[in-house]
C-alpha cells in the first residue's frame, strides 16, 4: 500500500513545510519499509536512529515555530558510505575501512544539512565504489528490490536499491564510470551525474579524481534538481569545483520540448542490445517526439579515443590511492577489486599523460560535431536486459565473467572522460520484472536541459512510480 | 603465461612491489595488450589545433548557452 515514504523527495519536503505531515512521521514510514525488506535487500549497512529522531523532532519544531526552512527541511536520507561526516563510519564498502571514522565531513554533506536534511544510515555499494554490480565481499552483495538474484548495479548499489524500496528519499552516489546512473536504471528510481566540475568532492571517497562525480539518486528528475540545486558550486575546499553560476534547476522546468532536438546514437550504444532494451528506449522517443521534439540518427565521432583514454585515465588513478594495501593486505579486497586493480600499476605515465591532455581537446572535437546537431542525446543506460548476481560474479565465476561484469557500464563510461551530465530515468521493465532506464546526456552543464527533458517524459509516463512488489509481499 | 604477461607483471613488483592479487588479475594484466594495441591505433588519427588545452577550458568552450 502506498504511503509517506512513496511520496517524492520534493513532495515529502513540501508536506513538512506545509505541515501536512511531519519529519518523523517520513522517518518511521520509512524505518518501516527497512525493517520489512532491507534483510532481503541488503542495501542498509549501518543506522543511527536515535540521532535521527532526534533530528526530526528538531524539524518538525522548526517548522511549529514558524522558523525558515531550507529546500529540503525535514527529509530524511541516507548515503552511499564514502560520504565523510566527522566522527561517524564511513567505511567505504570495505573491510580495509570497517572501521574507518574520518575527520572532516563531505561539503556536499554539509549543504544538505544546512537545507534541512539529515542522514540516518550508511548505504551499502562496491568496495570502494569500484564495481558495476553490486558485489560486496564484507557487507555482502547488494539485491535488486524488483528481483533479489538480480544486480542492483554499482557502485552506488545501496544508494539505488534503497530508493526503490522506500527506505529513503534520496541518496547520494557517486559516478566514476556510472555508478549513480547504472543503480538508478537498474532499480527504477532517478539518477544525475553532472557535469564534471559541477559539485564539490571535498570529504568524498576519491577513486578517480578527473572522472569522479557526486550526485543524487531520488524518485523523479526534479527531486534531482531541487538536490543539485542545493549541493552545486564552488567550494573552495575542492579547488576543482567550477566556479560557474548554480541557477534554480527546478525553475527551469518546463514540459515544452518544441524545438529539441535529440540525437540517438547508430554507433556502440546499441551494439549487442536486447530487443527489450531497444522497444522501451523507442517507445520513450515516442513519448518525446509527442511533446514537440525530433528524432536524428548517427554516428558519435572519436568513440574509440573516448573509451580508450578514459580507461587509461580511470585505470591510471586508482591504482595509486590503492598502492598501500595492494601490497600489505591484497587479499583483504574482493577478487574482482584487486583484479581489476592490478593492471593499473603498469601503465606507463606517458599514455596517462597523453590520454588525460587529449580529454579537452576531444570533448571540443566531439561537442562541435555532435551539438551542432542536436540537443541532447539519448542511449539506453544499460543495453542489455539485467544480469544476475551469479552470471556476473568474478569472484566466483569462470574466466571470461569479468567481460560481461564491464558490459553493464558501456553505456555510460563515455560521458565520464567527455565530463558530460548524464541522467538516467526508469522507462519500462525487462521480461524478468527488473527496470530499464533511459539516459539523457547534454552539454557541459546543460543539467537544466537534461532535467527539463527527463521531466516531460516523467509528467506522461508512470514507470518512476512504480514500486517493488517485494514491498506488497512485505506488507 | 607468455613473455608480455611476464613483463607487465616483473614491471609492476618491481616498480610497486605488488603481486598479482589473483587469476582474474593475472588475466586482466593480460588484456593490456590490447589496451595498448588501441592506444597505438590512435596515433595518427587525431589532430587538435589546440592541443596540449585544459580539459575545465573546454566545458567552458562547450557549454550550454544560458
Amino acid at each position: 500500500m502506498a504511503g509517506l515514504a512513496d511520496l517524492s523527495l520534493v513532495q515529502a519536503a513540501d508536506a513538512v513545510a506545509s505541515g501536512e505531515a511531519t519529519s518523523l512521521d517520513l522517518l518511521h514510514a520509512c524505518w518501516a519499509n527497512l525493517d520489512a525488506v532491507n534483510p532481503q535487500v541488503n542495501a542498509v549497512i549501518w543506522q543511527e536512529r536515535e540521532a535521527a529522531e532526534i533530528a526530526a523532532r528538531a524539524a518538525d519544531a522548526a517548522v511549529q515555530n514558524k522558523k525558515p526552512l531550507g529546500l529540503l527541511h525535514g527529509v530524511p536520507m541516507a548515503h552511499k558510505d564514502m560520504y565523510y561526516q566527522a566522527g561517524k563510519l564511513s567505511t567505504c564498502g570495505s573491510a580495509l575501512r570497517k572501521d574507518y571514522r574520518p575527520t572532516v565531513t563531505a561539503t556536499v554533506i554539509e549543504r544538505l544539512s544546512a537545507a534541512g536534511a539529515f542522514t540516518f544510515a550508511g548505504l551499502n555499494m562496491a568496495e570502494f565504489a569500484q564495481n558495476p554490480t553490486g558485489h560486496n565481499k564484507t557487507f555482502g552483495n547488494c539485491h535488486n528490490p524488483w528481483n533479489l538474484p538480480y544486480i542492483t548495479g554499482g557502485s552506488s548499489s545501496g544508494s539505488g536499491a534503497s530508493v526503490a524500496a522506500r527506505f529513503n528519499y534520496m541518496a547520494l552516489g557517486s559516478d566514476t564510470g556510472g555508478s549513480i546512473r547504472l543503480p538508478a536504471s537498474a532499480c527504477g528510481v532517478t539518477g544525475l551525474k553532472p557535469t564534471q566540475t559541477r559539485v564539490s568532492r571535498f570529504g568524498v571517497m576519491p577513486l578517480s579524481f578527473s572522472h569522479d562525480n557526486v550526485g543524487p539518486l531520488a524518485r523523479t528528475a526534479r527531486d534531482c534538481a531541487r538536490v543539485l540545486t542545493v549541493i552545486a558550486g564552488h567550494d573552495s575546499r575542492d579547488p576543482t569545483s567550477s566556479r560557474e553560476p548554480v541557477p534554480s534547476y527546478e525553475a527551469a522546468m518546463n514540459d515544452d520540448l518544441r524545438g529539441l532536438r535529440i540525437g540517438v546514437p547508430a554507433n556502440v550504444f546499441l551494439d549487442g542490445a536486447d530487443e527489450p532494451v531497444i522497444a522501451a528506449i523507442e517507445a520513450a522517443l515516442q513519448v518525446l517526439v509527442a511533446r514537440g521534439a525530433t528524432v536524428s540518427r548517427f554516428d558519435l565521432p572519436l568513440m574509440d579515443a573516448v573509451a580508450t583514454y578514459g580507461s587509461i585515465v580511470s585505470r591510471a588513478e586508482a591504482a595509486p590511492i590503492h598502492a598501500e594495501w595492494m601490497r600489505s593486505d591484497p587479499q583483504a579486497y574482493g577478487a574482482h577489486i584487486s583484479g581489476r586493480m592490478y593492471p593499473g600499476y603498469a601503465i606507463p605515465a606517458a599514455y596517462y599523460i597523453e590520454a588525460l591532455s587529449r580529454r579537452g581537446p576531444v570533448l571540443k572535437a566531439f561537442a562541435a560535431e555532435v551539438f551542432a546537431r542536436v540537443d541532447v542525446l539519448v542511449t539506453p543506460t544499460i543495453r542489455t536486459c539485467l544480469p544476475t548476481l551469479d552470471a556476473t560474479d568474478i569472484d566466483h565465476g569462470p574466466p571470461g565473467t569479468e567481460h560481461r561484469f564491464m558490459a553493464v557500464s558501456a553505456n555510460t563510461r563515455p560521458f565520464n572522460y567527455l565530463g558530460l551530465p548524464a541522467i538516467s530515468v526508469p522507462c519500462g521493465f525487462d521480461p524478468n520484472g527488473c527496470p530499464i532506464g533511459l539516459q539523457i546526456a547534454g552539454r557541459p552543464f546543460g543539467e537544466g536541459r537534461i532535467l527539463q527533458v527527463a521531466g516531460a517524459y516523467q509528467t506522461d509516463t508512470d514507470w518512476h512510480k512504480a514500486r517493488p512488489p517485494i514491498l506488497e509481499i512485505a506488507a | 603465461m607468455g613473455a608480455f604477461e611476464t613483463s607487465i607483471e616483473a614491471t609492476i613488483s618491481r616498480w610497486f612491489g605488488i603481486d598479482p592479487p589473483n587469476d582474474p588479475g593475472r588475466r586482466l594484466a593480460a588484456e593490456l595488450a590490447g589496451t595498448i594495441e588501441a592506444f597505438e591505433a590512435l596515433r595518427g588519427t587525431l589532430v587538435f589545433e589546440d592541443e596540449p588545452s585544459s580539459f575545465e577550458a573546454a566545458l567552458q568552450a562547450t557549454k550550454e548557452a544560458v
